[in-house]
């Protein structure tokens, strides 16, 4: 097994471009797992650690996140509220310190806890190779499928970004306890006021982050009749439809961490609490 | 000393990195050891072919059941265990074989060339398919049965039909508790080396004499050829209380090479050796009088063991005897059964076989009260049992401070008048646990514990068998030698768990090693200061030895070091020894001897938990928490005991279990298998209860296991006070709250747990007539073998003469 450390970005696309087979290795804490359990045997690391490129947060208008971004870093100095509420939740402070946001989008699992935000704040994520250049993809395009990103072999996470969407955000995430915990089920809303623009995402609910699209419509209607720039106040049965429509969006199985039956019923749940809550922020 | 808070001795090395755990071992030209285990859990082994991995670069021995034929077991009845199977394996995990290579990358990559050709058998998952016929053939062959069951008992103390036929009301009831894991900071590690024709093992293990003496017997070498040491240690819970395979196997293998050998499992390993909390099925019976005294139980348990017999004879008892000492039951019948499975093989976790059934009787007893409409705590109290008594099944009550740990805990808390509100809820319940096991685990009529004291100009060395294991006995031990000499805990040098440099004592399990270890270091210390008080008399020209005080680091007029030259003038080389038996206080009936302790802990507990009836989340917010410790040696080992047997309770209350699918464990890792994180950690107010034992070392009792058993059902009940469900299973999960709470909506049983109890042909009772009545008065009939108290050093004999307990002292509460 060889190691690369390049110690720039420039290094890092050339080796990549040389050989595409070579796997990026950021915070390791996907990948090392991976390769201690022997699912992963690659020939060819090429750490991104040392990486200044891709450190850096801007934050502000529009954000724009470096893959090398840790959930540490992001706990200090992002404003969106609901990406704040997940990176607090990520593994222990250990993990925090390791793990990075582009390591979450190269996972690409369903249970990733900034991916439903990202999701929810229509983010794009920047990629760059050497062959390619920058090539700008949706997050709605990211996930091919579980465990697939829309990345090209020698390609590179080098950012996300997104356009600043106020404080109306929540994020849910439910778990047998309150650290180290995957996701047996997530959701991210975020209420964008100024641009009059509500997303609702899943995770852990199917085989990719999953968008509620008529719940998302529903809540734009509601917050369209009392006006964007005004709190919602909501009745109990408005509550329940939200919840029913975002329930019925969800694809979610039985696995180990929970039954396909509870999942929906802990994601109605979700849902009708972050209606409340980015409803009441404005 | 003894009373003071003081700090572990061991707790600066631990803190600072100094101590030495099996796995920091590194000699010279060491090898490491990897093994190969069942990737199917049940499956005959056809032929097992190790030429690929033999002819790796780096590999230096490889080795198979061939090896090692010979079976072991902790327990003597079940000698089931190979430490490389070599015919079929039983469970994903069972060993069998091991590579000793240059590095851990080259012994694992041997261990992936080894190919096993395998017959593949139908697994058996669960209690219920145990107990049926095995499809092709059972788990193992020496119960001579056609089905899975591997031993059974059934017992009747008393009579109980008349008993039920006496009640004004009976209930019945079934409970599941599902298995969990110890799961220890530290994984298990073995270092072996031959030399000079002898085997030295470093482990971190539990108990060092059972390991030397399979050791002995698997590689058949005579015990005084093997020395076993028990490294720093980092956790057991009863998870290192079985000798195990990867000891023997390093043993073996450093034996063949010339080389020492370490291996150290992985965390995914550690779940396969297990050892843990067994899954039990419950069904209890109980009739009670109008007022709420109970009349007769009749209680029934299955336990799935897993694929061994570790413990598990000893742990179908403990489901059943202790009942009776927790609460006084006139009349009692009890029916265990244990049955393989195709698991990890269960054993001794923390409480070994009581949680269990203090869960089923917990949540029963409040059912009954409910449905007679009798305040719960009140029934429960009325239904104590009473200290010095004797139990229906003969077990010996002494001390029993459950009445001050309950009122404690009801007044702190505000039980009785607590807000009632929907979400959220109290529950209460109380628990008993022994101060050591009254009989070794294999036959022999030797002391259970001894201490050897040395002095000289070094100062106090003091040697016991004992392992210290994190709870602390080695600063018990400390605190003990420097009560009676006069000393600092800090004083007195420890030579623990080594075999060949120290005494016997039987090791860390049953909670013994205050008890046992203790009073033989009494023992041991009251003969040296008798020694260096006559020495220091007769320089003094005192003749009444009461005069010279020991005390502050000084003999009389002398400093200790002055003492200690003078008598070494006068006696010679100054050595004093102490032993500790329990007494024989089992019934005169066949299988009394797992049960009977020389004392038993008391605990009460009340929890408070706030429940979201929408997801079915229970966070626990506050427990309050009262255990009779008879006298605490130690203050803040005693409530670093209680509030770890808190923390593991909450985890097994609810998320912890070792479960399967497919016949893989689910999760065998840190990440998966859920347990409780500083984060879930309540708010727990901790009393300490001291009821000064007669027999116990200054009235000491057992900590570290009692009082997990009272917080489990003190969770699940305050849920039940929350949201007015029963979750008659362990854990309670939320998905098994909603569960509940669709079928309370329904208008269905608020309920959730199993629906019935399977046929078991259990067999027919052995009857055993109750105890004499007057010996079921308080009292001096009681054989009290051990009466500490009273100074002076106690004679050669003082340990067997049986003598009264004296009334019993007013308890102290801190
Ligand atoms: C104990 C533990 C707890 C955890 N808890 C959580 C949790 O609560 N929530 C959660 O979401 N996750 C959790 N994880 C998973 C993990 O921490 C996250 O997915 C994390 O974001 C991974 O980031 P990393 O930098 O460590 O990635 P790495 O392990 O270094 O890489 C992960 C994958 O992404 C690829 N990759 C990394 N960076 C780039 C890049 N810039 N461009 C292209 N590909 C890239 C790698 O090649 C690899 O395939 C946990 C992991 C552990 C071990």
């Amino acid at each position: 097994m060889r190691v690369s450390v390049p110690k720039s970005l420039d290094a890092a696309l050339g080796l990549l471009a040389e050989d595409p087979q070579a796997v990026v290795l950021a915070g390791g804490t996907d990948l090392m797992v991976a390769i201690n359990f022997g699912r992963a045997r690659p020939e060819h690391i090429v750490s991104i650690a040392r990486l200044a490129e891709l450190k850096e947060l801007v934050a502000g208008e529009q954000v724009l996140c470096g893959a090398g971004v840790t959930y540490t870093h992001l706990l200090q100095r992002v404003r969106d509220r609901a990406l704040v509420d997940a990176a607090r939740t990520v593994g222990s402070p250990q993990i925090r310190n390791a793990g990075t946001i582009g390591g979450n989008l190269g996972t690409c699992s369903p249970a990733g806890d900034t991916l439903p935000i990202l999701a929810a704040l229509d983010a794009t994520i920047v990629v760059v190779s050497r062959r390619s250049g920058e090539r700008r993809v949706p997050f709605s395009d990211w996930m091919r499928g579980p465990k697939q990103p829309a990345l090209e072999p020698g390609e590179l996470v080098l950012r996300a970004e997104w356009e600043e969407a106020g404080p109306a955000q929540a994020f849910l995430k439910a778990g047998t306890r309150n650290a180290m915990v995957i996701a047996v089920a997530s959701l991210a809303m975020v209420v964008d006021r100024a641009r009059r623009r509500v997303r609702v995402a899943l995770g852990s609910a199917g085989p990719t982050i999953i968008r509620a699209t008529a719940a998302e419509e529903m809540a734009s209607g509601l917050i369209e009749e009392v006006g964007w720039e005004r709190p919602l106040t909501l009745t109990e049965a408005a509550r329940a439809r939200f919840a029913d429509l975002v329930a019925a969006a969800a694809r979610p199985i039985d696995d180990q961490r929970g039954t396909g039956a509870y999942r929906r019923h802990v994601i109605g749940v979700m849902a009708s609490r972050a209606l409340q809550r980015t409803g009441a922020a404005a | 000393m003894v009373g003071k808070p003081v700090p572990k001795v061991d707790g600066a090395g631990k803190v600072t990195g100094q101590a030495v755990y099996a796995d920091d071992i590194d000699l010279p030209r060491m090898l490491h050891c990897k093994i190969l285990r069942a990737q199917l859990p049940h499956a005959r082994i056809l032929s097992v072919d190790t030429s690929a991995a033999r002819r790796i670069p780096g590999v230096k021995a490889v080795i198979t059941g061939q090896d090692l034929p010979i079976r072991f077991g902790i327990l003597p009845v079940t000698q089931d265990e190979a430490a490389l199977e070599g015919e079929k394996v039983r469970y994903v995990g069972d060993p069998l074989a091991a590579v000793a290579a240059i590095d851990e990358e080259t012994a694992a990559a041997a261990c992936d060339a080894i190919k096993v050709e395998y017959q593949e058998l139908k697994p058996v998952m669960s209690i219920e398919a145990a107990l049926k016929e095995a499809a092709d053939e059972p788990i193992q062959s020496y119960p001579k049965r056609s089905d899975n069951i591997h031993r059974m008992v059934s017992y009747e103390f008393g009579d109980v039909a008349a008993g039920f036929a006496r009640a004004d009301h009976v209930r019945e009831d079934v409970f599941f508790f599902q298995g969990s894991t110890h799961l220890p900071m530290e994984q298990h590690s073995a270092v072996a080396t031959y030399a000079g024709g002898r085997v030295t093992l470093w482990s971190s293990t539990q108990v060092v004499h059972y390991v030397h003496r399979a050791l002995s017997k698997v590689l058949e070498l005579p015990m005084s050829r093997i020395r076993v040491i028990g490294a720093a240690h980092g956790g057991g819970f009863g998870g290192k209380t079985d000798p195990f395979a990867h000891e023997i196997v390093v043993a073996k293998l450093a034996m063949l090479t010339g080389r020492p050998v370490k291996c150290t499992l992985t965390r995914e390993e550690v779940f396969y050796a297990h050892r843990g909390r067994h899954p039990v099925l419950m069904w209890v019976k109980t009739g009670v009088t109008r007022d709420g005294r109970v009349t007769a139980m009749h209680f029934r348990s299955a336990l799935d063991g897993g694929a061994y017999g570790s413990y598990g004879a000893a742990s179908i008892f403990y489901t059943g005897t202790l009942q009776t000492v927790t609460y006084d039951i006139p009349a009692y019948k009890f029916e265990g059964a244990r049955v393989f499975t195709n698991k990890a093989p269960c054993g001794p976790k923390r409480g070994h076989g009581t949680p269990q059934p203090r869960f089923a009787v917990e949540m029963h007893l409040e059912k009954i009260a409910r449905e007679i409409g009798l305040e719960p705590v009140e029934l429960k109290r009325r239904n104590f049992v009473k200290p010095f008594s004797r139990a229906v099944n003969w077990l010996r009550i002494t001390s029993c401070g459950l009445e001050e740990c309950t009122e404690k805990v009801l007044t702190a808390s505000g039980y009785a008048n607590r807000k009632r509100q929907p979400g959220r809820g109290m529950g209460f319940a109380i628990s008993t646990y022994m101060s050591g096991a009254g009989t070794a685990i294999y036959w022999n009529d030797m002391p259970h514990s001894e201490v050897q004291l040395k002095v000289d100009r070094t100062g106090v060395t003091l040697f016991c068998g004992a392992m210290d294991i994190g709870q602390g006995s080695d600063s018990v031990l400390a605190q003990i030698a420097a009560e009676e000499l006069g000393l600092e805990a800090r004083d007195i040098h420890l030579v623990t768990a080594d075999t060949d440099t120290t005494p016997i004592d039987l090791g860390s399990y049953s909670s013994r090693v205050t008890f046992m270890a203790g009073n033989a270091a009494v023992e041991a210390a009251r003969k040296m200061r008798a020694l260096l008080v006559a020495a220091v008399a007769e320089r003094m020209g005192v003749t009444d030895l009461e005069e010279i005080d020991v005390a502050d680091g000084r003999v009389g007029e002398f400093s200790f070091e002055d003492a200690s030259v003078l008598a070494e003038e006068k006696f010679g080389a100054l050595a004093s020894a102490g032993s500790y038996k329990p007494p024989r206080i089992g019934g005169p009936f066949k299988g009394s001897g797992v049960g009977p302790s020389p004392a038993y802990s008391y605990s009460a507990c009340v929890v408070q938990v706030a429940a979201d009836a929408r997801t079915g989340i229970v966070t626990v917010e506050r427990v309050w928490i009262a255990h009779d410790i008879g006298r605490a040696i130690n203050p803040l080992l005693v409530e670093g005991q209680v509030e770890g047997s808190v923390y593991m309770a909450l985890g097994e209350a609810l998320m912890e279990e070792q479960v399967y699918r497919q016949g893989l464990h689910k999760w065998p890792s840190m990440l998966e298998y859920k347990s409780p994180t500083f984060l879930e950690t309540p708010e727990m107010h901790t009393f300490l209860v001291e009821t000064d034992d007669p027999e116990g070392p200054y009235g000491a009792k057992e900590a570290g296991q009692g009082p997990l058993l009272p917080v489990i059902p003190a969770v699940n009940l305050a849920l039940q006070d929350a949201l007015g469900v029963w979750i008659d299973e362990i854990p309670v999960t939320p998905e098994k709250v909603l569960r509940a709470l669709e079928a309370k909506a329904k208008g269905e049983p608020p309920r959730f747990g199993p629906r019935g109890f399977p046929s078991v042909p259990y067999p027919e009772p052995i009857l055993v007539e109750p105890p004499d009545p007057a010996d079921l008065r308080v009292g001096d009939e009681l054989e009290l073998a051990f009466p500490m108290k009273g100074g002076g050093p106690p004679s050669a004999g003082a340990g067997r003469s049986p003598s009264p307990p004296g009334p019993p002292r007013a308890p102290r509460v801190r």
